[in-house]
């Protein structure tokens, strides 16, 4: 049985405007101890999918459609007390490194304890604590700095001290969002090498969210390109780099330069705008920025094309 | 058709001064501390205005010197005197409405010349950086922990009794460092923004650059904080004047509280002594009102929580 | 205690030392330099010429400027501030017997509309947009604005003079003092049965800028990041509230009772005055109006000297309490 499923997942937030569609009728799955990375620039959804799964979404936005399930219980719905019970324990997650995530009066090892005594009682003080420190070690931080604060840390140690919190239960599935985006080149590197690790050790599954592919393709097996809310193409890291289908994920895979294209010329950057998600196009929501849309990609709506079992792709557009 | 730009930029400050001015009195309008704030103040000012009709109708109301031939002492509300009168016959209407007006007066004053202090004070520190910015501060800091009312009382231990204007300069001058550290900190932000460095540039001398480029954007958190001002200077002055220690030549609330006070008049004589506490806490109030929601109209992130991305 | 405290400690120390010099060194000067003879000012009108002579010996009063300065340093060390003019005692003794009844009534009244304010303000704000959120902050906003001394009156009108439960004046009552069977209870009882009226009059005024501090600087904690993952740890709202976000939200209100202390003192002097509550802030009043002016001079300078000492210890707690700092 699959950890996580979405299908035809639906999230909008309520503003003056209307009822913004943030995600549309998305799908996808987890297995246990998988890794499934969800990459797109800001504002395509992939943030709100994660707030979603953790039921951590302002007080604005809500699911508005489908389901979405953890090992196979439907997390649409359910009491704010179970919520609370699956949060940490199953399904923990990683923020940023730039935000502000750790409290900063409080001793960094004190607050991987509170979560550790929160969803596990009978755990004593002192074994609490003794985690805490075996937790540091495995993301290699010095057990003794479990007594200091936040902003004694590095970035990179902060980092490091937000993945031991989240491994701090065992969970069943980490989230990861954007965790690598405020930390200098070479940390970044040794945060997904101790994101690698970490998951094949505890055998734990990771929800990879970036706007940066090339770092998604670190991690995950799986990745999910998104864009204005929508997924455009699926598939494993394989069939997406070497085999992109959609123009978008083409575009992205282009901006990036290797060492090895030395004649290479910048690539073209894309033009338009994105698509207003208050009242969307009903056409492909690509289509302003494509450069091979036509006719049919305004007037309906795409259809998805697989490739293969699986690799698939929401555009009428030319095979790779 | 829309886009998400279009959006996005929709949400953000209106480009040009006119449509920020019209944006601003929006914000202003709908919240409704501002329109309160703004209404009492009003109601004020109508009051200092009429302060003058009184004696004009009858030299019996003027607020210091009027006396009512047939009454010579305390008395209530009645149809000549529609708030009673004080201990020596005086009209207390009349008195407030002087009153109102004194406090406009010192409010007004005293608080301009605060800001105008603490503007030059706080545009110099933050520009000019360095030993000029130390010192100014320090000096900041050092008059910030007087308690203003007892140096006051201090000085007029030395100087003899006070006349109004110079308990208006008094209270300006032990009340700038707060609104200079605020202009200090925004001057520091606007000192590296690219166009100061452009008219650096270009050759303007450093005056120019402080009253031409930086003033102007500086302006709009000075008057807000000339609201807040205005709301102690009007206390100070009562106090003082309740103590004793006020320009006798002049009616203000707190001389009237003074007069109830020392006359023995609290327990006997309410309409007397409940109009000017509530006019002086009403007309704090209102200001006070007044720069919660002029704050709303600079500070975006204080307006109502609406939509997300 | 780490190095960086200790040097901050110190480093706070010398400035209130430095302001408190330089207030020494102002008022030595206006009161030479005011119009008037500096003379007068200094020696009771009523002496005899003799002792007025001697006097001005002692104070060195016909010496050059620089030279009294000296002894007017020497003297403050010393603790000789002068005969007050009016109560014909030294001037030492009359400020240090009026210190302790001041430094009860701020400080109490003080941590009372801090505790209060910050309680109110904390739950106040969970409640943002409801009713009793408006009405809490519209209560305290109008006590905030209140005049001080109209409340005062006010206040001992109803409490004092109407129903009587409390004395119009003072901070003792003769008979229980004077009475040597009574016990430190029952004197204690006294003086809190004094003190109810001008402490309660003083919280009314304080608590509601506290409680306005308090709130807004929860609103603003809340939105922090260390509340989302407080929340996806799957803590209970009461205990995000509590644990993670009043803790937080409390230290800006610290330094806002701290850039409130002169005025607080204000406010404390107004009410000794109208409630005759013997302590600092009434006596530099009763002196200024009594052209006391040695009384004076010792009045202020001690009420400056409490309002630093003050600003420092809340600097203190601040420091001990943000971790930021500390280490």
């Amino acid at each position: 049985m699959a950890l996580l499923e979405a299908e035809h997942l639906s999230i909008g937030y309520q503003t003056r405007k209307g009822l913004l569609r943030a995600v549309e009728d998305v799908s996808f799955s987890l297995e246990p101890g998988g890794s499934l990375g969800f990459v797109g620039e800001s504002g395509c959804g992939k943030t709100t999918i994660g707030m979603a799964l953790m039921g951590l979404l302002p007080t604005n936005g809500s699911i508005v459609g489908g389901e979405l399930r953890f090992k196979g219980q439907n997390l649409v719905g359910i009491s704010d007390e179970r919520l609370r019970k699956l949060r940490w324990k199953k399904i923990a997650m990683i923020f940023q490194a730039a935000m502000n995530a750790l409290n900063p009066i409080q001793r960094v090892g004190d607050q991987i304890v509170e979560a550790i005594r929160l969803h596990e009682p009978e755990v004593s003080a002192i074994q609490a604590a003794e985690r805490v420190r075996s937790l540091f070690s495995l993301v290699d931080l010095d057990p003794e700095r479990s007594r200091d604060y936040p902003h004694q840390f590095s970035g990179g140690m902060k980092q490091r001290a937000i993945i031991a919190m989240a491994l701090a239960c065992r969970p069943d599935v980490i989230i990861a969002d954007e965790p690598t985006t405020a930390l200098d080149v070479i940390v970044q590197a040794q945060i997904l090498a101790e994101i690698r690790r970490v998951q094949k050790e505890m055998d734990v599954a990771v929800l990879f969210i970036s706007h940066d592919i090339a770092v998604v393709a670190e991690v995950c097996r799986h990745i999910a390109v998104m864009y204005a809310g929508q997924i455009v193409e699926q598939g494993t890291r394989k069939e997406v780099f070497e085999t992109p289908a959609h123009p978008y994920t083409r575009a992205l895979l282009d901006a990036y330069l290797t060492i090895e294209e030395e004649d290479a010329t910048l690539p073209q950057a894309m033009n338009g705008e994105s698509p207003n998600l208050v009242a969307p196009p009903k056409g492909c929501r690509f289509y302003d920025r494509c450069p091979h849309a036509d006719g049919q990609c305004r007037q309906e709506p795409s259809a998805w094309v697989s490739l293969s079992p699986t690799h698939k792709v929401l555009c009428y557009g030319p095979r790779p | 058709m829309k886009t998400g730009n279009e959006q996005r930029d929709a949400f953000a400050a209106p480009a040009g001064r006119r449509d920020w001015l019209a944006g601003g009195w929006a914000i202003f309008w709908e919240n409704p501390i501002g329109k309160i704030g703004l209404i009492l103040m009003a109601c004020f000012a109508l009051m200092a205005a009429a302060s003058f009709v009184p004696p004009l109708l009858d030299p019996m109301y003027h607020p210091m010197h009027g006396v009512d031939p047939e009454i010579s002492h305390a008395t209530g509300p009645s149809a000549a005197h529609w708030l009673g009168t004080d201990f020596i016959g005086r009209d207390i209407l009349s008195q407030l409405l002087a009153g109102a007006r004194i406090a406009f007066m010192v409010g007004l004053s005293a608080a301009f010349m605060s800001i105008f202090f603490g503007t030059l004070i706080g545009m110099i520190s933050g520009y000019a950086g360095r030993f000029a910015d130390t010192v100014l501060m320090r000096l900041a800091d050092m008059v910030m922990v007087m308690p203003t009312l007892l140096v006051v009382l201090i000085l007029s231990s030395l100087f003899g009794q006070l006349r109004i204007w110079t308990i208006v300069l008094l209270i300006a001058l032990f009340r700038w460092p707060g609104v200079s550290r605020v202009i200090r900190s925004q001057t520091l932000t606007l000192k590296h923004r690219p166009f100061i460095e452009a008219a650096r540039v270009a050759g303007a001398s450093h005056l120019r650059i402080i009253f031409r480029h930086i003033f102007p954007n500086v302006l709009p958190l000075a008057l807000l904080y000339m609201t807040f001002r205005v709301t102690s200077a009007i206390i100070i002055e009562a106090a003082l004047a309740f103590l004793g220690f006020g320009d006798p030549g002049t009616v203000s609330w707190g001389m009237m509280l003074q007069w109830v006070w020392k006359t023995g008049h609290m327990f006997q004589a309410p309409y007397w002594l409940l109009p000017p506490g509530i006019c002086i806490s009403l007309l704090t109030l209102s200001f006070y009102m007044l720069g919660r929601a002029m704050e709303e109209v600079l500070d975006p992130r204080l307006r109502k929580e609406g939509e997300s991305e | 205690m780490t190095m960086e405290i200790r040097r901050y400690i110190l480093g706070r120390l010398f400035q209130i030392m430095l302001i408190f010099f330089v207030i020494l060194t102002v008022l030595f000067l206006l009161f030479r330099l005011a119009p008037g003879d500096p003379v007068s000012r200094m020696v009771d009108p009523n002496l005899t010429p003799e002792d007025a002579q001697r006097l001005i010996e002692q104070l060195g009063l016909d010496l050059p400027m620089w030279q009294q300065y000296l002894i007017y340093l020497e003297n403050f060390l010393k603790g000789r501030f002068g005969i007050s003019f009016h109560y014909g005692q030294p001037v030492s003794e009359i400020i240090l017997n009026r210190l302790p009844n001041t430094i009860l009534l701020f400080t109490s009244s003080i941590l009372l509309a801090a505790f209060v304010g910050v309680f109110l303000g904390k739950i106040v704000s969970w409640k943002k947009g409801e009713r009793i959120d408006t009405w809490v902050t519209i209560g305290a906003l109008v006590c905030h604005t209140l005049f001080l001394p109209w409340l005062a009156l006010i206040i001992i009108w109803v409490f004092a003079y109407w129903i009587g439960w409390f004395p119009l004046t003072g901070m003792i009552s003769a008979e229980i003092w004077t009475d040597p069977s009574a016990g430190l209870l029952k004197k204690g009882l006294d003086i809190a049965h004094h003190m109810a009226l001008p402490l309660i009059t003083l919280f009314l005024i304080h608590f509601g800028s506290y409680l306005l501090v308090m709130r807004s600087s929860m609103l603003d904690t809340l939105r922090e990041d260390y509340i989302l993952t407080a929340r996806a740890k799957g803590l209970d709202e009461a205990t995000i509230r509590n644990r993670h976000a009043a803790p937080n939200a409390a230290l800006p209100v610290i330094t806002s009772v701290g850039l409130s202390l002169a005025f607080s003192i204000n406010g404390g002097a107004l009410t000794e005055t109208v409630f005759t509550w013997p302590g600092l802030g009434r006596e530099l009043v009763f002196a200024v109006s009594n052209n006391d002016y040695p009384l004076a001079q010792a009045s202020f300078l001690l009420i400056a000297a409490v309002v630093l000492t003050a600003n420092l210890v809340v600097d203190l707690l601040y420091a001990y309490l943000d971790p930021r700092i500390r280490y």
